[in-house]
């Protein structure tokens, strides 16, 4: 370094900038982990401060779904229940036996944090397989991370983040596996697509989408027969999770198909909806499309949206880049795809405020396509020279006020849409009056959930559907197990209520308290000598 | 000589263009016939942000004040400011002295409003010069350059707010010559006047700041120079370059002292005070009537808790104020300047040229387009097209000087343009000489129910005004009207445009012997 004619001048060797440069490309890896990591922590604490991480009612039910596996009148497998698939919640049987663990949402965020993490490192591996440069893949990891939407879903015990991890490591072994034809990657591919058909049903469109492409890819090159086999491969491994769920359903339900067309499936919430005149979307193609554009842009931002497509598109038109990989990039347009066909055909429901209505509903579902546009744009960034620069600035522009102004649908989705539910009240009221007694309290986790984890009371005191014989005894005769109810009255879709109100034993208690959530009744006193306090009902299997 | 000729005569017929459709009446407000409706919603103080401006001028210049008295008060609203119990200026102060001179020199001859206004179209001039002038340096032919030039100043709204007082063209004029200075000079020292612009840019209004930082980053990187060597790469970081920066420091000085003197805190921006909307009879702000119970000290509190600089801004915004500026019918570019889309045409062109200028431009077209589709208010209250865009109307005008250079023997592409010119021509030369009152879409049914009759939300509004031999222009109300009909001094305006730029087109087209720079 010397000073020269009012300048101070700076000199490196070429091989000394190759060294370093070797370094960066070396650590960077490294330091993307960790940073990542860093940015998952920070954002959870944020969110478990200001306790906006347990808003979304979703979150409280799946801890809860997870809890009861381990904890309740009648804990075991069997209390996976139906209609959500699984995995998330058996990943949280590790943990989730700690209450700590339960009541601050952590055994659910945990995975989501993993996968938050997981798929900010398979952005850059994505991009790096398309020989992108590091700045590429910087950027688009970045486009990722600095989503406030992204952050907040990842510091949540939902499910989105695990399912996008689970699509994009999949998509991206289907790639090595299109570039180097190494069977290894396509079961690793229909390894990581298996997971993700037990977490969403989006990932059973990707089973039906990637099924679609690894023929296209096998039969022009291999021929039928060789096409075939590989074909039935995938699927074997594949499709193991939705034959393990039809099984599933069979045994614990009696119906295969409990999971499509049983009480609790979406197919009666969205029934209910489409009778309530509200379910625009299904058979309108385009308000379906509307209704998702709209979510995709409120949840990435509406210049990620114009980015990400212009680097599709530049993808697909580079000559450069062979025609087994462009096919297989579509797959990353899979969620998009999926959730139109599910607004149109009625399986979905989405609702945005100012197109239908005044409220929010699952406009979360909007983030699935975040991992996509990332990618896109780490090569769009890659390809498009000085340009870069431009894509660079603006980028940085639109997120510095995305933060100011703390612009997160999926934060208002869980606030003040319909997926959230203010049940402080009830729930405040049982953790005060309810927690220094013996006694069960009587419930339908159905439309409830939400109140069960709210008041921090112990799974073991709620006698709810999935107590088998307790739930039974209860409905029938609740005067001898429940020395409190909590039910919607006259709502005869709270299936306390509906059985409740035709016992005789339900003129036994007292409405102690009316709240807009639900209502509260408590077993009048001098009936509490004939209550059971304990769990003496035989085993249950 | 010949082309001192060619360009005075440039010169003249864009100013004569321009006196002629400036918009105002004989005579000088004073502070008591400021309110009459003759000056206000009948004459050139038709909106609010022209009625800002031109109170806080007169305040300085009449009464000494940066603190307005109840009239001038009165005049500004709603777009005036209450603080510490005075009434200021809701706008930064820029546009309000630089207009000082022309309203002095137009006061001295009785026309002290037109003077004003004047100031305004003189950077509209000026920055039709400097698309020019920029085109040429990037390359562009000359001929090529000068229509573009004539395009941004009558076939885009620029033309509407070249005539009357509003903050556009001086910013436009601070991004364009920023960029015609690093285009013309290299070295470090003249980005002193770079970096007094941009501390200018926010003495005229606060966002410009972002426009201006494309250019600032890029004039940042003429303090590093690159040198590659065998074996090596020297760096070389110009030390006294950060001397040059000492000259924003003059803007932002005034600037940080207008804050406090007016409203009480040097860094308590105008657009971020308590805005009265109303002013009673006492003199006391008050709410809207609006036929609503509203508390006043409630609304206040809520006004005064909503200003923060981030709440102005929000991304969830994007797609619909992008719509709205784009191809909305009552703002949307489609509608108002089509022309202006021809500028895609030079992008593979101006790719290939790898130049960091047209990043740099592309950059700041960018950042205009995002902040003000990200902007709350995206249709510019009541106004003519999307005024928000004017400055990104001035680039695009660059590169539209590219995409007729490139594609000079195109046919396809010279009778887009002449169809795009005439029609954009004549909307926008409508806007210049009627009204620049044309509400939102969304405001229009609330309208009705008050007014009881179809209101028009996009340019027909202005259709309708000249239909009613009505014009707001100076020239056309104080001379031309005994000669003419609104109409004919409409048509004579839009022939004489659609003349010289044809003319110019024409020989650029066929008389230019063989194949020029750029051409495909």
């Amino acid at each position: 370094m010397k000073f020269n004619k009012g300048s101070l001048e700076v000199s490196f060797q070429t091989t000394t900038i190759e060294k370093l440069t070797r370094i960066a490309e070396k650590y960077s890896y490294a330091a993307i982990v960790f940073l990542l990591a860093t940015v998952s922590i920070f954002s959870f604490l944020v969110y478990l401060e200001n306790g906006l991480g347990l808003s979304y009612n979703d979150a409280r039910s799946h801890l809860d779904i997870g809890r009861r596996v381990v904890e309740g009148l009648k804990p075991g497998l069997a209390q996976l229940g139906s209609v959500w698939l699984p995995l998330p919640h058996l990943l949280m049987v590790p943990t989730i036996w700690n209450d700590f663990m339960w009541h601050t949402g952590l055994s659910g965020a945990l995975q989501s944090m993993i996968s938050f993490v997981g798929t900010g490192i398979l952005i850059y591996h994505f991009l790096k397989e398309l020989k992108v440069g590091l700045l590429g893949r910087i950027v688009g990891i970045s486009v990722f991370v600095a989503n406030l939407n992204v952050l907040y879903m990842q510091s949540t015990a939902m499910t989105e983040l695990l399912l996008l991890a689970t699509m994009t490591v999949a998509v991206y072994e289907l790639l090595l596996w299109s570039k180097n034809e190494v069977t290894y990657h396509l079961v690793k591919s229909s390894f990581w697509i298996m997971l993700a058909t037990l977490i969403r049903y989006d990932g059973w469109f990707l089973f039906g989408y990637v099924g679609l492409l690894i023929i296209i890819l096998t039969i022009r090159k291999r021929g039928f027969k060789v096409t075939e086999g590989i074909f039935l491969a995938y699927c074997t491994l594949a499709g193991f999770g939705i034959v393990l769920w039809f099984v599933w359903n069979q045994l614990i339900f009696k119906d295969a198909l409990y999971f499509v067309f049983g009480p609790f499936s979406a197919k009666a919430q969205q029934n209910q909806l489409e009778q309530a005149g509200v379910l625009a979307t299904k058979g309108n193609l385009f308000y379906s499309i509307q209704i998702y554009f709209y979510a995709l842009v409120y949840n990435s931002g509406a210049f990620t949206v114009f980015l990400g497509i212009l680097g599709a598109l530049m993808l697909w038109m580079d000559k450069t880049v062979k025609s087994s990989v462009k096919i297989v990039t579509t797959a990353l347009f899979a969620p998009f795809i999926f959730n139109i066909l599910a607004l149109y055909l009625g399986h979905s429901v989405l609702f945005i405020q100012g197109l239908s209505g005044n409220t929010w509903f699952n406009a979360r579902y909007g983030l699935m396509m975040m991992p996509s546009f990332a990618i896109f744009i780490g090569y769009l960034v890659h390809k498009s020279k000085l340009y870069s620069l431009v894509a660079i600035g603006l980028l940085l522009f639109v997120t510095y006020f995305s933060f100011t102004s703390q612009d997160a649908v999926t934060i208002d989705d869980a606030t003040v849409g319909s997926s959230q539910k203010n049940v402080s009240e009830v729930s405040g009221w049982l953790s005060q009056n309810a927690k220094d007694k013996e006694g069960y309290i009587l419930i339908s986790a159905a439309s409830h959930d939400a109140i069960i984890f709210s008041s921090g009371l112990p799974m073991g005191r709620y006698i709810h559907e999935g107590t088998g014989t307790y739930w039974e005894s209860a409905t029938t005769g609740p005067e001898h197990w429940a020395r409190w109810i909590i039910m919607r009255t006259n709502d005869t879709n709270d299936l306390t209520f509906k059985a409740v109100s035709k016992t005789p034993g339900y003129k036994l208690y007292n409405k102690v308290e009316s709240y807009p959530f639900a209502d509260i009744y408590e077993l009048k006193s001098e009936y509490l000598k004939q209550l059971n306090t304990k769990p003496n009902l035989p085993k249950q299997r | 000589m010949k082309n001192i000729i060619l360009n005075f005569f440039f010169i003249l017929f864009m100013a004569v263009i321009l006196a002629l459709c400036i918009r105002g009446i004989p005579g000088t407000p004073t502070e008591q016939d400021l309110n009459d409706s003759k000056w206000k919603d009948e004459g050139p103080f038709e909106l609010s942000p022209d009625r800002g401006r031109f109170a806080l001028m007169m305040s300085v210049v009449e009464n000494n004040s940066f603190q307005f008295s109840l009239p001038i008060a009165r005049f500004a609203a709603p777009d005036v400011a209450y603080t510490n119990s005075h009434y200021v200026s809701l706008f930064a102060p820029g546009v309000s002295f630089l207009i000082v001179p022309g309203y002095l020199i137009g006061k001295m001859f009785g026309v002290g409003q037109v003077g004003s206004f004047a100031i305004i179209a003189l950077f509209g001039l000026l920055n039709a010069l400097l698309i020019r002038a920029i085109s040429i340096r990037l390359g562009a032919h000359k001929l090529a350059a000068t229509v573009a030039g004539l395009v941004f100043l009558f076939a885009t709204p620029a033309f509407t707010y070249a005539v009357t007082l509003y903050q556009h063209h001086i910013s436009t004029f601070l991004i364009l010559l920023s960029v015609y200075v690093l285009a013309k000079w290299k070295g470090i020292w003249p980005l002193a006047i770079v970096w007094f612009l941009t501390g200018l840019s926010i003495v005229i209004d606060n966002p410009n700041i972002i426009f201006m930082m494309p250019i600032a980053l890029f004039a940042l990187g003429r303090f590093f120079v690159v040198y590659h060597e065998e074996h090596k790469i020297k760096i070389q970081f110009k030390v006294f370059g950060i001397l040059t920066l000492l000259t924003a420091l003059i803007p932002l000085t005034f600037f940080l002292l207008y804050n406090q003197a007016a409203n009480g805190d040097y860094q308590q921006l105008s657009g971020t005070l308590t805005r009265a909307k109303a002013i009673d009879a006492k003199g006391n702000p008050t709410v809207p009537d609006i036929g609503s119970n509203i508390d006043a000290a409630s609304y206040f509190r809520r006004e005064a808790e909503n200003k923060s600089v981030g709440a102005f801004f929000l991304t969830r915004n994007l797609l619909n104020g992008f719509y709205i500026h784009s191809i909305s019918p009552d703002r949307g570019l489609i509608y108002y300047t089509p022309i202006i889309l021809l500028a895609a045409f030079s992008f593979p062109a101006v790719r290939k040229s790898n130049s960091l200028i047209h990043v740099i431009l592309v950059g700041v077209i960018g950042s205009i387009i995002l902040l003000y589709s990200m902007w709350s208010d995206p249709w510019g209250g009541w106004a003519f097209g999307s005024r928000y865009l004017i400055p990104a109307y001035a680039v695009a005008a660059i590169f539209l000087s590219f995409a007729l250079t490139v594609f000079r023997k195109n046919q396809f592409f010279q009778l887009l343009f002449i169809v795009l010119l005439f029609y954009s021509v004549c909307v926008n030369t409508l806007g210049a000489i009627t009204t620049s009152r044309i509400p939102p879409k969304v405001e229009t049914l609330a309208l009705e129910k008050l007014s009881g009759r179809e209101e028009k939300f996009s340019y027909n509004r202005t259709f309708d005004y000249i239909m009613e031999n009505r014009s707001k222009s100076f020239a056309f109300q104080t001379f031309a009207y005994k000669h003419m009909d609104a109409w004919q001094f409409f048509i004579f305006l839009v022939m004489s445009i659609l003349s010289v730029t044809m003319g110019i087109l024409i020989y650029f087209w066929f008389f230019i012997k063989g194949r020029i720079k750029h051409e495909i």
